[in-house]
């Protein structure tokens, strides 16, 4: 497991009023930069960086944001050199950063970033940005360094999700529909983009950043559904992503190092909460289902020794994670014992009772498949692809989906998916529940960090009294590079471009 | 009937049959579940709001038969139309990913067809050699051996354990591959055909003048078994398009097969379309130009 620090959030009111002093120093008298990088995470879905709704492992290295997720979690100066919030939390005065150039060498100004926010706000449908712009009171560039973010209320992650406001010159080509040549501020400049294929970014010698980037240039593959381990342990990648699956094989190449990142994917069984069906509406059917988890077990089939058990959506030693709530765990070891004794005590006789189980195409999927069999369900389960499935949950005509989720920028991004009005609400069955918004929409609008965590914890531990989903466990995803990589760490979330590590710190060559 | 109007007749027949696969593939792509919104909201950033908006925006809302029209009169004019996953024009894609395709298809084609037709050739020269056997256990190679698991062997063994060659985008092991499963398939009726033609009078009369074995081969049995080779070319080459694919997915070579395999992946319709339309009317150009030239070439098939 990895060491997620304890005080996740608490730090970054604190940080974003200090300069930041970029680990660059020791780098900027380093080596001059060669070689090309190959690697291979996820992919890169359009050119224009504000309609992206997929991941933001490609389109980091060629444009930045104001804000940047370091490896700790914690949220750090990046394009902003320094922030402000009003006392009542509705005001953010950002320091735009002197000196940064964009790829055509004009310098970056506190009216580009409004440019750009002012485009997020009135052009892009979607996105996790879409809904603080829909809270946005007035956005001001009222000199060339400063730029204001007034909000008609206040609103905590929003520092966070500014990690993900790319700025973009407006000059681009583009701008006005759909952006084709973006012009960012990136360690690498947008290159040759051939979609499914690859994504070639050179360099930017006027990079900000003294002495970054290390590499020449870097190549994407973008190839999906590949075996990336072999490309690896034939060095074509010198950096991808692999599966758990994959690990034992690539432990044992001593040509490659797994890292892992910072923040986790966790594993969770929901149920229909939108539309129910009987008997899964009873709490206590839920709870025979729950009972006949073995979370343990679950973990180590999916995630090996990298895996940890819990019940709540943040991963132990997480700020918002509560240890008590952990320790009260009542599903921690599975007990068919009291699984069948609750089934007899709703009065249901599962062997004339349907379920069906949606779910993707992955093996953990199975678990809860034989779980329901041995229970003694008429189990249909329905294992489709990614785009499939994400059509059948919405169809609510279902009584379980195992699934996983993935790292994000903030915990309110994991929260917001179970709200009535959250995005692709599938995954977490539909929950609409208007006390667990309450509570959300509490801890989103608290200004104070202690409140807000009690906030998300009392909307947490509604979720897990009504049984909407039982979470499993978590684990990090294991990230891989050849051992002629150095410099390279992977992240709290997917970006491979941050305040302190990524593409740009990382050079092919010998370790110093 | 003259050699022309067969061709107009043949060439009417085959845009009806492309009319039937488009129509096809238009509706066999709608029943899968999910669609490119689908994809776009699969990382959960859009609300249902954005995801009803986006559908009504790339006229994913309107009814099927609607979406056919729209599409297929673009067609009629020669737009295939954009990629909804990418905002790209697919014709762009198509180009960029089409000389891939017909590179690996050419060489693989060229190299098998070498190899078969000299294999069956040199083993009806020499039949008491190792020839005939060795044309017996490339036709059993290219039946049982899936190419896909030869890809993958040829990965493990070539890339990973040896080193010799990369895994992406790397053409010996395809082109490989390719090639021995088509010289498999044209090596043993070819060779069928030219030890029963060997018994036939004008041959005898050949051997009885003297001619050479070679010279008998390259003169009077190979043109007449030619008519094979084009019929069995046709149907490869058709048969090409599942190997094809593999092979590109594999060892990630940006060609067609990469492209529809991506696309139907992402529910991309347009993109769907198009490349199926586009390699239809491959193989259906190909197989016209083969019942011509079978035509030309054996004055049977002109009665």
């Amino acid at each position: 497991m990895t060491d997620v620090p304890l005080n996740l959030l608490r730090r970054h009111l604190l940080l974003g009023g200090a300069a930041l002093a970029l680990p660059t120093a020791a780098i900027a008298q380093s080596a001059p930069r060669a070689g090309t990088l190959k690697v291979a995470f996820l992919g890169l879905d359009t050119a224009d960086p504000h309609r992206h709704t997929g991941s933001i492992a490609v389109q980091q290295v060629f444009v930045e944001t104001l804000t940047s997720i370091a490896d700790d979690g914690t949220v750090k100066p990046f394009l902003a050199s320094s922030w402000e919030i009003s006392p009542d939390g509705k005001r953010y005065t950002f320091t735009i950063r002197e000196g940064v150039r964009f790829h055509n060498g004009r310098l970056l100004t506190a009216e580009d970033v409004r440019a750009n926010a002012v485009r997020v706000r009135d052009q892009v449908r979607g996105g996790w940005l879409s809904t603080p712009m829909k809270l946005v009171e007035a956005l001001e560039a009222p000199d060339a360094r400063t730029f204001v973010m007034t909000m008609k209320e206040p609103y905590g992650p929003l520092l966070n999700l500014l990690s993900e406001l790319w700025i973009v010159a407006p000059e681009s080509e583009g701008w006005a529909q759909t952006i084709r040549q973006p012009i960012g501020t990136g360690p690498f400049r947008f290159g040759r983009w051939q979609p499914n294929v690859s994504f070639h970014a050179p360099a930017f010698a006027q990079y900000w950043q003294p002495g970054l980037p290390r590499a020449e240039a870097v190549e994407f593959s973008l190839r999906d559904d590949s075996d990336l381990s072999l490309a690896l342990r034939a060095g074509d990648l010198h950096i991808a992503r692999v599966g758990y699956d994959k690990l034992a094989s690539v432990r044992a190449d001593p040509a490659l190092e797994v890292q892992f990142m910072k923040d986790t994917t966790w594993w969770f069984w929901s149920f229909n909460n939108r539309n129910p069906r009987a008997p899964f509406n009873d709490i206590r059917v839920r709870q025979a289902v729950a009972y006949m988890l073995d979370k343990p077990a679950f973990m180590r089939f999916v995630a090996g020794d990298a895996g940890v058990v819990t019940n709540q959506m943040a991963a132990p030693g997480q700020f918002f994670w509560d240890k008590a709530m952990h320790d009260a765990d009542a599903h921690a070891t599975p007990n068919e014992d009291r699984a069948r004794a609750l089934l007899r005590e709703a009065g249901v006789n599962p062997a004339s009772t349907p379920c069906r189980i949606v779910s993707w195409q992955s093996p953990y999927t199975e678990i809860a498949g034989q779980a329901m069999r041995k229970l003694g369900f008429q189990v249909e389960h329905l294992a489709l692809d990614d785009i499939g499935a994400q059509r059948r949950l919405g169809q609510y005509d279902w009584d379980l989906a195992p699934f996983a989720s993935g790292p994000r920028a903030d915990i309110f991004l994991r929260f917001v998916r179970m709200m009535s009005d959250g995005p692709n609400p599938g995954l977490w069955g539909g929950t609409r529940d208007a006390e667990f918004d309450r509570l959300v929409d509490g801890a989103v609008a608290a200004v104070d960090l202690d409140e807000r965590r009690r906030l998300y914890l009392a909307a947490w531990q509604r979720a897990m009294d009504k049984y909407y989903t039982v979470v499993i466990g978590h684990a990090p995803e294991p990230i891989v590079n050849r051992r002629e990589v150095s410099g390279y760490s992977p992240g709290f979330t997917w970006g491979q471009h941050r305040v302190d590590g990524g593409l740009a710190f990382a050079a092919l060559g010998a370790r110093g | 009937m003259s050699l022309a109007m067969r061709a107009g007749l043949g060439l009417a027949r085959q845009a009806m049959l492309l009319a039937g696969i488009a129509i096809a593939v238009f509706l066999l792509i709608r029943i899968v579940p999910g669609d490119v919104v689908d994809s776009m909201a699969l990382e959960g950033s859009l609300d249902e709001e954005a995801i009803a908006q986006l559908r009504a925006d790339l006229g994913l809302d309107a009814g099927t038969l609607t979406q056919f029209g729209i599409w297929a009169g673009r067609v009629l004019q020669g737009d295939f139309g954009n990629s909804l996953r990418f905002d790209m024009p697919v014709a762009d894609l198509i180009l960029a990913a089409v000389p891939t395709t017909i590179g690996l298809a050419t060489l693989a084609l060229a190299f098998g067809m070498a190899l078969g037709i000299g294999l069956a050739t040199a083993a009806v020269l020499w039949p008491r050699s190792v020839l005939p056997a060795l044309v017996e256990a490339l036709n059993l190679w290219s039946i049982a051996l899936p190419t896909f698991c030869l890809g993958l062997g040829s990965i493990l063994l070539f890339s990973v354990g040896l080193g010799w060659l990369p895994v992406i985008e790397q053409w010996l092991s395809p082109v490989a591959i390719l090639g021995l499963d088509i010289a498999g398939q044209v090596a043993k009726p070819l060779h069928e055909d030219l030890k029963e033609a060997a018994t036939a009078a004008h041959i005898r009369t050949a051997r009885a003048k003297g001619l050479s074995p070679a010279r008998i081969v390259l003169r009077h049995l190979l043109p007449n078994a030619l008519t094979t080779v084009v019929a069995l070319g046709g149907l490869i080459l058709a048969g090409m398009i599942g190997g094809a694919l593999t092979m590109e997915v594999l060892f990630g070579l940006p060609g067609l097969g990469t492209l529809a395999f991506q696309a139907v992946s992402g529910r991309d319709y347009p993109v769907i379309q198009a490349v199926v339309l586009v390699f239809a009317a491959g193989v259906v150009l190909v197989n016209w130009l083969a019942d011509l030239a079978q035509r030309a070439l054996d004055p049977r098939l002109r009665r």
